[in-house]
């Protein structure tokens, strides 16, 4: 059956009231950190951040010294040497080079705790945008019945019972692809909504929210009384920490972005300890078909809240590194060439970013061929050279631990690259 | 003598086929065997049946009899007048494909737009740029154009008005159940601006038809053949294309062949299976279904050219639009093409090899394939378990029992598909009334946030306010992305904060702190003052949950009454109570205005705090989540 059910025999909050205001606070805390069930503490926890619209993998890590590319992209290329147009790339090692907007990675590259994977995308040719996305969120590119998510399967393979209602969580409005089944996620676009709302008045709301916790403790269907206690003890954990003045570490300032957003609270929910494994985010506008820029405008926009969002966030959770897996995701890459409006079309292969302390760091792995005419897919794209389910799955292999990928990937036989490191 | 007898005999006999036949027609459903009673079969059979019904109306089906209602309900022809009334303002809901076409281009075609009218120069298109937003308004100003968001808001909103008002229930219901069964999705650009017209010409007028009928008017939806991509399906090569070769050789076919050649390297699709994994898993036998991988790559070969016709004047299809101008239409015919509202078979797509699916050879050629393969499907032994399990899931239980599932499918079969048959054996099945039965449905989230709105007699002049309630819920609607549709079962539908949501939901309905929603908490009880706090929480209970056993409900709620005030609090609202109806502001089409409503302040008049609170909680209690 469900997993969450789990959730109810490890809570052990339900003996206080709905607002932990009502006691005294020095009790309230010591019975937060006692009753913290043990089972919540360092646990590994994968981020994934999903980059709709396709980004441009040719423009975020470029092979520079590819006079093809160079070509094919009269206003797009840039160069890794200093003193030409544009802001030079950041020479990555000799071959590719990091846009100069995605700078904040560079340090954690050379510290090898970031991997970049290029020549990723799907075995299934479609260029667009919905079926590649979905695809590659329910994890079978050739099949779009898939009721289930790959995210979802991930939950349910972590091999022990979810102890929480945040074991898996989406930072999005409503629940995304890679979260669908029978597994327990939940989508969250604001931490703050997850309590009983009663305005202007906290004892009304508090008295209500006491209502529902003894209506549904004594409900007569299963379902709805365990998950009324879920509910409530998922309140209670919340209220450990003031959602709304949560002050990052270090200083760190998160970009005013929908993805910063999301991660600053991911990054809450991590430090509160509710038990969080799998978490999904978003980042949007990169299907870049006109004027995508080059050092400047649209795709240096687009690359600079990226790696400064993920970037605040791993400062921000400094303590929790050792914990924390970050990996990027997009449906497909763009055309070699530029077209005729300054921007990129729908193409192939792309490349991803995986962070953290056990990914195999300060490399580009996959195979990015020579982009003569006979090496690109249909004559115009960048070839696919590694599956992202060897990816995604290796990542959440080896870093959650999980062991079947018959499951996570149905109907693939795996191939990993060695984007992590080996145990 | 012998004579006479025979002839009474004969009269007879005759007499007692008569006489079963008025009696199957008179049949009561079986609830009397197990011990409810007329009215709460009503109540029950009102839970299941409509989007939600109060006492009043428990008390009309009592009157007129369950069967005759349901009878009613099969009928589905009540002529609506509150709700004609109410969507009259919509002007895009009733437009063809062709129109939306025209009137709502897509991102991508209004650029080209831009461009191509000098709206905007080439260098200039920034799409996070003012400048260039305005010069795109301009542009659509101009040509009458209108944003796709506008859309999608008003075929939201009459779906909401629809359930809400509409006398024919179930015809909504089972509009909903088809179009979940036969899932589309907004979320796929491309085929988003189809779903209006799904809904209305392809699953609304079918839903009480034979399955068949509904099965092909899916398979030749535009919405259709563009969520599951069939409509690029070919079994001949574009590429080397002989695409048009056999029509003739004109210039401008070189063009076209280019065109597709072009197309080929972008899409590279040729066959593609989708449509047919999907019409068998899904859409007929069902995942166990019998069917091989093999089937389906066959059926998706006889499936070829089944695609869909060019509309618009800048929409899909530019292409073949220019080859029916260029050929036209009779040359067309002739050569095999077949065109039906917006579907078409293109000939030359089509793979005219020979074909087996399900031990069945296809090799008629062309069009007429594809019809006996859906034919088939639709018929077979699995599509009617399938199918009846699907429908008694929705309406008897999560888990149907399976002699309920083997009589409705045999009815399917013996019927050749009848959705009314089907509904009818469901419904006069003892399994329908059994106490594994009762309330064991759990409201999805739209059902539940209209059965409250319903019950509530509220007036809803901003529905896509409950839309948000409803996405908050876990139930973005027609935004399902897998052609699964939602999953129909209680364990998908609540959880922790789906949960919340709902609670919350009931305290912001009760309290009026929805925007265009307004409800009259003292109208509900016929502005009869409760007695005591006490007496207005049973009221309330009973008006929200007629025929249920409140009991334990009412005794779990009875300490949010301790307010001392509680009492001269319900007193006063009595007294003080002046309806807030009528002030939202909503422009012609039945939308709110956001900008305008931000900075106005809904009063809420006189209602007592704690009254609505009560409301609140039972509207988000367990109780309130089932039917």
């Amino acid at each position: 059956m469900i997993s969450r059910r789990g959730f109810v025999k490890a809570g052990g909050l339900a003996l206080f009231g709905i607002s932990l205001g009502g006691i005294p606070s020095f009790l309230a805390e010591a019975a937060a950190s006692t009753l913290t069930p043990a089972l919540f503490k360092k646990k590994k926890i994968m981020v994934c951040i999903f980059q709709r619209g396709a980004m441009d993998g040719l423009m975020a890590v470029t092979p520079f010294t590819d006079n093809f590319l160079k070509a094919a992209r009269p206003t797009l290329f840039m160069s890794a040497a200093q003193g030409g147009k544009t802001k030079p790339l950041i020479d990555l090692d000799g071959k590719f080079g990091l846009h100069p907007s995605m700078e904040a990675f560079a340090s954690v590259f050379r510290a090898k705790q970031m991997a970049i994977v290029h020549g990723i995308g799907s075995p299934n040719p479609t260029r667009s945008h919905f079926d590649a996305q979905d695809y590659m969120e329910s994890g079978t590119p050739f099949s779009k019945g898939t009721s289930s998510g790959w995210l979802n399967r991930a939950v349910g393979l972590l091999g022990h019972e979810a102890a929480t209602p945040f074991q898996g969580v989406s930072l999005t409005s409503s629940l995304p692809r890679s979260f669908y089944g029978n597994n327990p996620s939940v989508a969250i676009s604001n931490l703050s909504d997850f309590n009983i709302q009663l305005k202007g008045n906290q004892a009304d709301a508090n008295k209500a929210a006491k209502s529902f916790e003894d209506l549904y403790d004594q409900a007569s269907s299963s379902l709805l009384k365990e998950t009324g206690k879920e509910s409530f003890e998922a309140i209670k954990m919340l209220q450990k920490t003031n959602t709304q003045t949560y002050k990052p570490e270090y200083d760190v300032v998160y970009p005013n972005s929908a993805l910063g957003k999301s991660l600053k609270q991911i990054a809450q929910l991590i430090k509160m300890d509710v038990g969080l494994e799998v978490a999904f985010a978003e980042s949007g506008g990169w299907d870049t078909h006109f004027n995508q820029g080059t050092d400047t405008g649209i795709f240096a926009r687009n690359v600079n809240d990226l790696s400064s969002s993920i970037m605040a966030f791993w400062t921000d959770l400094t303590k929790y590194q050792d914990e924390v897996t970050v990996m990027t995701m997009t449906e497909f890459g763009r055309t070699v060439a530029q077209n005729g409006t300054g921007g990129t079309d729908h193409g192939r292969a792309s490349c991803n970013f995986i962070l953290g302390n056990d990914v195999n760091g300060g490399m580009v792995h996959g195979i990015v061929n020579p982009l003569a005419k006979e090496n690109l897919e249909d004559g115009r794209d960048l070839a696919v050279t590694t599956d992202f389910r060897s990816v995604f799955s290796e990542v959440a292999d080896k870093h959650l631990g999980i062991n079947n990928d018959k499951i996570l990937f149905p109907n693939w036989d795996a191939k990993q690259i060695g984007v992590m490191k080996k145990v | 003598m012998k004579k006479t007898a025979n002839k009474f005999f004969i009269s007879f006999m005759i007499l007692l086929v008569f006489c079963s036949f008025i009696r199957s027609e008179n049949n009561l459903f079986p609830y009397q065997q197990f011990g409810l009673t007329k009215r709460q079969a009503a109540a029950h059979l009102l839970n299941r049946f409509t989007y939600g019904a109060t006492e009043a109306d428990i008390d009309a089906v009592e009157k007129m009899g369950l069967e005759k209602w349901f009878e009613q309900q099969l009928k589905g022809n009540f002529t609506d007048k509150e709700l004609q009334q109410k969507l009259s303002s919509f002007d895009a809901i009733n437009l063809s494909n062709t129109a939306v076409e025209n009137i709502y281009p897509r991102n991508a075609q209004l650029i080209t737009l831009a461009v191509k009218n000098g709206y905007v120069k080439k260098d200039d298109i920034k799409t996070d740029d003012k400048a260039y937003k305005e010069q795109i308004q301009s542009l659509m100003r101009d040509k009458g154009y209108k944003p796709q968001q506008e859309l999608f808001r008003q075929f939201i909103n009459q779906k909401i008005l629809r359930a809400i008002y509409t006398q024919n229930q179930l015809r909504e219901l089972m509009t909903d159940f088809w179009f979940n069964h036969f899932n589309v999705s907004l979320t796929k650009n491309q085929c988003a601006i189809y779903v209006p017209a799904f809904e209305r010409d392809v699953i609304r007028p079918n839903v009480f038809g034979n399955f068949e009928d509904l099965l092909f008017a899916t398979a030749k939806s535009p919405a259709m053949l563009m969520y599951l991509d069939n409509f690029s399906s070919s079994g001949t090569d574009l590429s080397s294309s002989n695409e048009m070769s056999d029509v003739t050789e004109k210039p401008f076919l070189r063009k076209m062949k280019l065109a597709n050649q072009n197309k080929k390297a972008k899409n590279n699709k040729g066959l593609n299976e989708n449509y047919a994994r999907e019409v068998m898993e899904l859409h007929t036998l069902g995942v166990e279904g019998g069917y091989t991988q093999s089937d389906v790559t066959q059926a998706a070969r006889v499936l070829t050219g089944w695609t869909i016709a060019p509309m618009g004047e800048n929409g899909y299809g530019a292409n073949i639009k220019k080859l029916i101008d260029k050929v036209g239409e009779n040359n067309l015919t002739k050569n095999g093409f077949i065109r039906q509202g917006d579907f078409m078979f293109v000939p030359t797509r089509h793979d005219s090899g020979e074909k087996t699916v399900l031990g069945k050879k296809f090799d008629s050629g062309g069009f007429d394939e594809g019809v006996a393969l859906l034919k088939m499907l639709a018929h077979h032994s699995s599509t009617a378990k399938f199918i009846s399990k699907k429908i008694a899931t929705r309406f008897v239980s999560d888990h149907p029992p399976q002699s309920l599932i083997d009589k409705m499918s045999e009815s399917f079969l013996k019927s050749k598909g009848d959705i009314k048959t089907v509904l009818l054996t469901m419904v006069n099945a003892p399994e329908f009334w059994s106490a594994d039965a009762l309330r064991e449905k759990t409201k999805s989230p739209f059902e539940f946030t209209i059965s409250a709105v319903k019950i509530l007699g509220a007036s809803v002049n901003q529905p896509y306010q409950l839309y948000h309630w409803i996405t908050k819920m876990g139930q973005q609607m027609y935004s399902y992305q897998a052609p699964t549709g939602f999953p129909d079962n209680g364990q998908y539908w609540i959880n922790t904060g789906s949960l919340l949501n709902r609670m919350n939901f009931g305290l912001a309905l009760a309290a009026q702190r929805i925007p265009g929603i307004r409800i009259d908490l003292m109208a509900l009880n016929k502005y009869k003052e409760p007695e005591s706090a006490e007496a207005a929480l049973t009221t309330y209970s009973k008006i929200f949950m007629p025929e249920r056993k409140l009991d334990s409900t009412i005794e779990r709620l009875k300490p949010m009454l301790t307010d001392p005030n509680l009492e001269t609090k319900v007193a006063e609202a009595a007294t003080k109570y002046i309806t807030p109806l009528g002030m939202d502001i909503v422009d012609e089409q039945g939308l709110m205005k956001e900008e305008q409503l931000k900075n106005k302040k809904v009063p809420v008049v006189g209602i007592s705090t704690m009254l609505s609170q009560v409301v609140g909680i039972i509207i988000g209690s367990p109780e309130f989540q089932r039917k």
